[in-house]
């Protein structure tokens, strides 16, 4: 996409979700609607991972648990404030991403996915087992809320703006660099990473660079979780959210900024519109991810795209 | 010019894969400013020299050295920075991605915004992006791909994919270039715009090293030649004495008469 | 002494369970390439199937042992058939989605027909009473397992080499259009090795069925320590996956035993970790690693 157009969409977008968000005023749907957009931080970042660099993650939960309960920790046992914790938890969540990236991503293939799933385990059962920190399988309450000036942010309007807007910042940003030398240098690991060490790129650090990216971004969205509900427990950061966010990447189109939106959506929404079918939700969908994987292996956003120019040229053909 | 101290000195490389020994004690010198070309019949590990020349994997055994500095164990990306581009027998173009972009791609050892960079766009940033596309675009112009800049690459006829490459190679601003069967899938005309093209390099201060079967381009524009054989380097003279050699003529050329 | 031989005794038979899980996934991996996320289900269905056969209908065991394998391996074949048939590009990503797809629809029926509690299940063997080993006491369930298990290897291995099939699936995992240009129907391979996957999964949820009771929910982890299994011996490795589950089993229960039943889950994967980063194939598995 060229940067002006990406310019204008980002606007549309702002301006899409300024009217949502003053428009909603059901306490549930804005609830939702933040959720959603907590989701879609997790899929973009992961998206730059898996979609542009070609580096399957099974385990990104661990860092979004690890951005959550960071703060967590510091403001409930150290009463940090939640705004001197975030730099902390960013950092930390940066260091660790390119620690850990670095020797896991020498991986490839099968061997990544499930090393990468060992790592969220292995974060899971931090969580739940070092309870003097955590408050182990019943979770961590008690976590203070973001306060701007007078304004306290909650899972209402105000957390649903804060969120968006991170969302919209990120749109921007991760517009930018996609489109950049790093952005290009991605694609071309992803594509062909002989030839891209060939043409100079530097691809073990590049790799964990942009783990290190998506983890920063899962925790960012973790510290967001955290102090808008208040409260987490660790079944919010086990092996099926992390199948949950790979899920997203996949069934909203991979390499698509656009599509990490839709597919955070429609994973956010679906057990909520599947609630109808109650007993038969988890098999439907189960069912749900296999047919849009068996006849949209391209992701929702291609896939529909793709559908459109069918119906156009079949328009223009009847037509002419 | 005969006496010059060695661009490239390749000294005693061996390389086996498993039972197969593609590569066996090879020696063999390369002048600054050359066209050094690399023939022999297939499989006679022309390939397998140049994936060691570029790092692709180490020697078993040998040395190389570039400018006079041992490369023995750099990385492929510390060498292409030092100063070797390669191109691919089986062209290996970045498929998700444009023309323009796949030369981009060249650029990225000669720029240097990073991750911050990018997302911030400070004025130093656009500048080099800028400059960068305006380079990659002149070499798109030098080999004549200029109007298809904006194509996907893999959309593009097979030889001009080779070109390309051969774009995307330069955009390192390499002082030796490797070029793996250029005019393979090329016809007559293309070929001989080639043959214009690497002379044309050549002359723009870049070393060469050519692995070709088009005998007619190899023996039109080379300086030196080196005869591989089942991994063995078979000999190695001017276009000239290549020619009237007999044994060369036997395992390579004579199969063609 | 007999404290760590007890350990070391538990460790050996769910180390078995984990080597027969891990094993279901060669044969597919090696037949097909891919891996079954939702192989652990089939380990599932085998437990509940042989429940509702054995206890609920009142088949005699062997009985329900044998139509609860054969049920699974045909929905092994139906997966096959249903899922994985229709995709035009099998690309990894894709599949993966498809399989995890299918293993939480099977979870899904399965909580549809048996509900969400547990149920415990008759060993093999009628008797209860545990045989002494050296101090530490052995359930005979446990000598089952191992001896199954043992058996599935070793008959596993004689397939392949002695059969004309077993050949021919190892000439399909090697190459496959170059095994069909030589006329063996690569395709009906692959619905074998579907089949027999299932069937080892479902095999080895009967096996453990009266150690740990089934549930719908017990197949995820047992699924990913199995696989965590075959990745330590190396994915493809028949041995390999013996080894892995075995050194796994009895990691966890000694940690388990000396440390807390807590860190059960993280042992696995820990132990994995670590010999991925020294040994980037596992411990049998060819030096290249396969790329997506
Ligand atoms: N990565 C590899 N693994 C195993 N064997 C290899 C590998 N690369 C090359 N070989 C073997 O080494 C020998 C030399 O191959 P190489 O590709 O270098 O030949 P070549 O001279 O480039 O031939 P061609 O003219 O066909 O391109 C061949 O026998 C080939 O099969
Ligand atoms: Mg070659």
């Amino acid at each position: 996409m060229s940067s002006r157009a990406r310019l204008y969409s980002t606007g549309i977008f702002a301006l899409g979700i300024v009217a949502v968000g003053l428009g909603v005023s059901n306490p549930y749907e804005q609830q939702l609607l933040t959720i959603i957009g907590i989701h879609t931080l997790l899929a973009l970042g992961l998206n730059m991972l898996m979609g542009y660099a070609g580096q399957i993650s099974l385990g990104h939960a661990a860092f979004f648990g690890l951005g959550a309960y960071g703060t967590g920790i510091f403001t409930t046992h150290f009463q940090w404030s939640p705004w001197a914790s975030l730099p902390v938890v960013l950092v930390t969540s940066c260091l660790v991403g390119y620690a850990i990236g670095r020797p896991i991503l020498r991986l490839s293939g099968y061997y990544l996915a499930m090393g990468t799933l060992g790592l969220g385990i292995i974060a899971h059962v931090i969580f739940r087992e070092w309870d003097t920190f955590t408050g182990g399988a019943s979770g961590l309450v008690g976590i203070p809320p973001l306060v701007v000036g007078r304004l306290v942010l909650g899972l209402g309007r105000t957390g649903f703006f804060a969120v968006w807007a991170t969302v919209v910042l990120f749109f921007v940003l991760c517009g930018r660099l996609v489109d950049s030398r790093i952005g290009r240098a991605l694609r071309a690991l992803g594509d062909s990473p002989g030839a891209a060490a060939a043409s100079g790129i530097h691809t073990a650090h590049l790799k964990a660079v942009i783990f290190s990216f998506s983890a920063v971004m899962a925790a960012l969205a973790g510290y967001l979780y955290a102090h808008l509900l208040g409260f987490i427990s660790p079944s919010s950061f086990d092996f099926l959210m992390s199948i949950r966010m790979v899920t997203m990447v996949v069934i909203g189109g991979m390499a698509s900024i656009w599509g990490s939106l839709l597919g955070a959506s429609v994973i956010t929404l679906l057990p909520e519109w599947l609630h109808v079918f109650s007993d038969y939700e988890m098999m439907a969908y189960g069912l749900i991810l296999m047919v849009v994987m068996i006849f949209l292996p391209q992701g929702l956003t291609r896939g529909v795209l793709d559908a459109f120019q069918r119906a156009r040229t079949l328009r223009g053909a009847a037509s002419s | 010019m005969g006496t010059q101290k060695p661009f490239l000195a390749i000294d005693g490389v061996s390389k086996a894969f498993g039972g197969i020994q593609a590569l066996y004690q090879v020696s063999f010198d390369v002048q600054e400013r050359h066209i050094h070309a690399l023939i022999g019949p297939n499989g006679a590990g022309k390939t397998t020299l140049f994936n060691v020349i570029s790092g692709a994997f180490p020697p078993d055994e040998g040395s190389i050295r570039l400018d006079g500095t041992d490369i023995q164990g750099c990385p492929m990306h510390e060498l292409v920075r030092l100063g070797i581009a390669r191109t691919f027998q089986n062209v290996e173009l970045f498929a998700g991605m444009s023309v323009l972009e796949n030369v981009l791609v060249g650029c990225h050892s000669r720029t240097r915004c990073g991750l911050i960079g990018a997302m911030a766009r400070w004025p130093w940033v656009v500048r080099e992006e800028r400059r960068a596309r305006q380079r990659a675009m002149e070499l798109l112009d030098m080999v004549g791909l200029a109007d298809s800049a904006h194509k996907r690459a893999v959309d593009l006829p097979f030889g001009w994919q080779r070109l390309v490459e051969i774009a995307r190679a330069l955009a390192a601003e390499p002082k030796l270039l490797l070029l793996d069967e250029p005019a393979a899938g090329l016809n007559a005309v293309e070929t001989e715009k080639l043959s214009r093209l690497i002379q044309h390099i050549r002359a723009s201060g870049i070393t060469v090293l050519l692995v070709e079967h088009d005998m007619n381009l190899t023996m039109d524009i080379s300086d030196r030649i080196v005869v591989l054989d089942r991994g063995r380097k078979l000999a190695e003279g001017t276009p000239r004495e290549i020619q009237s050699s007999d044994a060369v003529m036997e395992a390579y050329l004579g199969k063609k008469q | 002494m007999s404290e760590f031989l007890q350990f070391l005794l538990t460790g050996i038979t769910t180390g078995a369970i984990y080597g027969l899980i891990a094993l279901g996934f060669n044969v597919l991996y090696n037949a097909t390439d891919l891996i079954n996320f939702a192989q652990g289900e089939f380990v599932m269905l085998g437990g509940l199937g042989f429940y509702t056969l054995g206890v609920v209908l009142g088949w005699p065991l062997g009985l329900s042992f044998a139509a609860a394998v054969a049920a699974v391996s045909l929905l092994g074949l139906l997966l096959e058939r249903v899922a994985l048939r229709p995709v035009k590009k099998p690309e990894p990503l894709p599949l993966i989605i498809i399989t995890v797809g299918a293993s939480i629809f099977l979870r899904g029926v399965a909580m549809r027909l048996w509900g969400k509690d547990p149920y415990s299940v008759p060993g093999l063997t009628a008797s209860a009473e545990p045989v002494k080993v050296f101090g530490a006491a052995v359930m005979p369930q446990s000598l089952w397992i191992v001896g199954i298990v043992v058996a599935f290897m070793v008959g596993l291995h004689l397939f392949g080499k002695r059969t004309l099939t077993g050949k021919a699936m190892e000439a399909c995992a090697i190459h496959r259009n170059a095994a069909w240009i030589l006329g063996i129907p690569s395709d009906r391979m692959v619905l074998l090795a579907f089949a027999f996957s299932a069937g080892l999964g479902a095999v080895g949820g009967v096996i453990i069925a009266p150690i740990t009771m089934c549930s719908y929910d017990m197949g995820t982890m047992l699924g990913l320590k199995g696989f965590c299994a075959a990745m330590l011996g190396g994915l493809g490795s028949h041995w390999g996956a013996a080894v892995g589950g075995v050194l796994l089993g009895v990691l966890e229960s000694l940690a388990v035993g000396y440390f807390s039943s807590g860190i059960k889950d993280a042992v696995a994967f820990l132990v994995l970790l670590g010999i991925l980063f020294v040994r980037p194939a596992g411990l049998l598995g060819a030096s290249a690693v396969k790329r997506f």
